[in-house]
């Protein structure tokens, strides 16, 4: 029997086993470490979603509480309240010219021209219907 | 070759070591991953795998001008698990009291109630099912069901009192985001909530009937809120992984995952200013003349949209689940889903009709003082008039002083048949196609059901029903130059980013009468604000066409003399109309003086009112005759 032989087989094998397990060893490592990075990633992701989420909700609820302020009931109380004296414009104080415009203005014109009074319009009048 | 360290002895040890570990490691694999695989993968899930729904945002409604009239917010379901609470906490239970608006009895009581009985529980449970069955459960039946079953959840083992311990129990189910941070900022153990998305509706009462409501449950349940569900309650999403030990999430072992899509927002043809307008005007009418009810629609003629559609009485959409059981009427859109019978409103029908078959011209005129007339070879009895007419009225005047004998004498021209087709044509007799507020047809009957004298009073609005709405759109095919137009109130559905997904247009159901015909009853229908019975409606500079009516209700089977729906129905400008109003007031004779709620006098004058605003508001110009260049001495470029 080699004895010799099968002690530089097994010497050989030991040391390729080592170098082996700590390759593999490297790897797994790796392996872990990439996982670990890949587990921070996905909290960090889950985090950032649940924040994106918080935000919304937030925003929502800011929405809701605007929109509140906006209704046209709250917005009178709040002119009562604050003594704003705010009104709507009203027909009141509004002064309808009940004849055609183009007519009105050319009268006005035309008073200056027959001296029966100052012109009061100076510039010509064009209307396209 | 070098012997090595390693002598035979220590090579075999050595090697049957190893090859011992690997034999033992193998048969542990073996038992892990063969024998007991079933049972060691049943409890990692159970222990491990969790799917979490994701919920999805419900959509906006909103006006045309981009105002929220529903949103959805989230809020949190407060509730505490009194098996964990802490002594040491029971000094911050009166600040939390404060912070959620609850007695500090009651927040107390709650914490220190451990366990309910088993049976007890039981039958709430039951309750809750019931609950969830009923299609639309009443409101304050609701509200005692969730008193009773939502508030608490139980231990599946009972003890041997019979008695299961109390895991959660509800403390407030609206406390929002900021108040729930500072209640989280307290520290108490046992105390958290579950976030839920919530229905809101900032304008409260605003259009509260045809924007509709969602249901504590999440179900949309009336409105536009029901109708256009499908767009707005969005896709719930789930994703499946697993937790760690402490039960949360651990992100890297997602596995599956739905995301949520939220619903699309669906924008309405209401105007947040117009129906303010309209609830002031008929919180005024309430005020002033206490009717049972009254309701106001403001559309554009041209298209078909309404602008405001308003009722009296109304409700909170916040608080609908508060409306008293006997009061639920408020929330019925009086507009679609009661009739009425149109009374002299109605007329318009029996002239346009006339006038498109060429029977008649304004200016044919008929003897209105006759008490009777022979037809189809019988004598019928014509309607009483409110006033004596010595003089044969013209068809302008019939319609400008709301004469029912002229009415029942220009339907007798057409015949039966002919005058229930153009009634059918002018939309009465069926849904408009209104989508929401549960639509009736009214009540139009065909002419073999017509007794003798039918013939005489449909025409001038009675013998038949009607809603609210048909009249307005009746109205509107004069207004429109002679179609009938589908009343709609849905512009545009937008996705979530706000793109439109879906815009709606004018639909025309059919043509009615010639555009001649139209424009000729637009004439017609101005002199009513003119000279005949609604000058109350007439504005300043501006032709309002219109017609007034005064229904007798029937009470007890019988035309009443003390109770009637005052209408007025018109629009504005009537050479180029912009807006369609109608004002229906039912039953404010007791708050007038004389005791008879007529149209010229309670419906005419907030139509007015209402008009004046929104010519403002919508800034709607006067129409003005053509120049007739007579006196224009200046020359121009004019045709």
């Amino acid at each position: 029997m080699n004895t010799s032989a099968s002690h530089g087989f097994v010497n050989q094998l030991l040391v390729y086993t080592l170098v082996m397990i700590g390759f593999s060893g490297s790897i797994g490592l790796g392996a872990v470490w990439m996982r670990h990075q890949i587990s921070i990633t996905a909290n960090v992701n889950r985090v950032l979603d649940a924040r994106i989420a918080e935000v919304e909700r937030h925003l929502a609820e800011a929405t809701t509480a605007a929109e509140t302020e906006r209704d046209a009931s709250v917005l009178l109380r709040r002119n009562a309240e604050w003594r704003l004296g705010l009104v709507p414009p009203s027909q009141t104080q509004i002064v309808h010219v009940g004849a055609d415009p183009v007519l009105r203005l050319a009268a006005k014109r035309n008073r200056g021209l027959f001296g029966d009074g100052p012109a009061t319009v100076s510039l010509p009048v064009a209307y396209q219907r | 070759m070098s012997k090595g360290f390693a002598s035979s002895y220590r090579i075999v040890l050595l090697a049957a070591g190893v090859i011992a570990c690997f034999g033992a490691l193998g048969v542990r694999l073996v038992f892990l991953h063969v024998i007991d695989r079933e049972d060691l993968i049943g409890s990692i899930e159970r222990a491990r795998r969790q799917i979490i729904p994701e919920t999805a945002r419900r959509g906006d409604i909103l006006d045309a001008r981009g105002n929220i009239l529903a949103t959805s917010r989230s809020l949190i379901v407060l509730g505490v698990d009194p098996q964990v609470l802490r002594k040491e906490d029971e000094a911050k239970w009166p600040e939390l009291a404060q912070l959620i608006d609850m007695p500090y009895g009651q927040l107390a009581r709650i914490f220190t109630t451990k366990t309910r009985r088993a049976d007890s529980a039981a039958e709430n449970e039951d309750a809750s099912k019931l609950t969830i069955f009923s299609p639309t459960p009443a409101p304050d039946a609701t509200q005692a069901a969730n008193q009773k079953s939502d508030d608490t959840e139980l231990d599946e083992a009972v003890d041997e009192n019979g008695e299961r311990a109390i895991r959660w129990a509800k403390l407030s189910e609206s406390v929002t985001e900021s108040t729930y941070a500072k209640i989280q900022a307290l520290g108490i153990k046992g105390v958290y909530g579950n976030r839920v998305y919530r229905r809101a509706y900032p304008h409260k009462t605003l259009a509260a009937h045809v924007v509709g409501y969602v249901n504590k449950e999440g179900a949309a349940a009336a409105g536009i809120e029901a109708y256009a569900d499908f767009y707005l309650r969005g896709r719930d999403g789930w994703r499946e992984g697993e937790r760690d030990g402490k039960g949360r999430e651990v992100a890297q072992f997602r596995t599956r995952e739905v995301p949520a899509a939220d619903g699309y927002s669906v924008v309405l043809s209401i105007d947040a200013a117009v129906q303010h307008m309209v609830d002031e005007e008929l919180d005024y009418i309430g005020q002033k003349f206490k009717p049972k009810k009254a309701t106001i629609i403001v559309s554009d003629p041209q298209t078909g949209f309404i602008l405001g559609l308003g009722n009296y009485p109304t409700f909170d959409l916040n608080s609908y689940n508060r409306v008293p059981r006997d009061q639920q009427a408020v929330m019925r859109n009086i507009a679609v889903a009661d009739q009425y019978e149109p009374g002299s409103t109605f007329k318009i029908v029996a002239a346009s009709a006339a006038l498109n078959e060429g029977l008649v011209t304004p200016a044919s005129r008929f003897d209105c003082s006759l008490t009777s007339i022979e037809y189809k070879g019988r004598v019928r009895g014509l309607p009483a008039e409110d006033h004596r007419f010595h003089e044969p009225l013209t068809v302008a005047q019939i319609i400008s002083k709301s004469s029912n004998r002229g009415a029942a004498q220009l339907a007798m021209l057409m015949g039966e048949q002919k005058f229930y087709d153009y009634a059918r044509a002018f939309g009465f007799g069926e849904l408009s196609g209104f989508p929401v507020g549960g639509e009736i047809r009214g009540d139009l009957a065909p002419p073999e059901k017509w007794d003798g004298l039918t013939i005489t009073r449909m025409p001038m609005g009675h013998a038949i029903a009607a809603t609210p709405l048909q009249m307005h759109m009746a109205m509107s095919v004069v207004a429109s130059g002679g179609l009938l137009l589908r009343p709609q109130v849905i512009r545009q559905v937008r996705d979530a980013n706000g793109e439109v997904v879906y815009r709606y247009g004018t639909i025309s159901k059919r043509r009615v009468i010639t555009e001649q015909t139209a424009r000729t009853m637009c004439q017609l229908l101005q002199s009513v604000t003119v000279e005949g019975t609604g000058k109350d409606a007439a504005i300043l500079n501006y032709e309002v066409a219109g017609k007034t009516g005064t229904t007798q209700k029937i009470v007890d089977g019988r035309y009443s003399n003390r109770h009637h729906v005052a209408s007025f129905v018109g629009f504005f400008p009537a050479s180029r109309p912009q807006v369609a109003i109608s004002v229906i007031v039912d039953d404010a004779d007791a708050s007038v003086a004389g005791g008879t709620a007529y149209g010229s006098s309670v419906a005419a004058p907030s139509f007015k009112h209402l008009g004046e605003q929104l010519i403002q508001y919508l800034d709607i110009k006067p129409v003005y005759s053509p120049a007739t260049g007579g006196n224009l001495v200046m020359g121009g470029n004019r045709r």
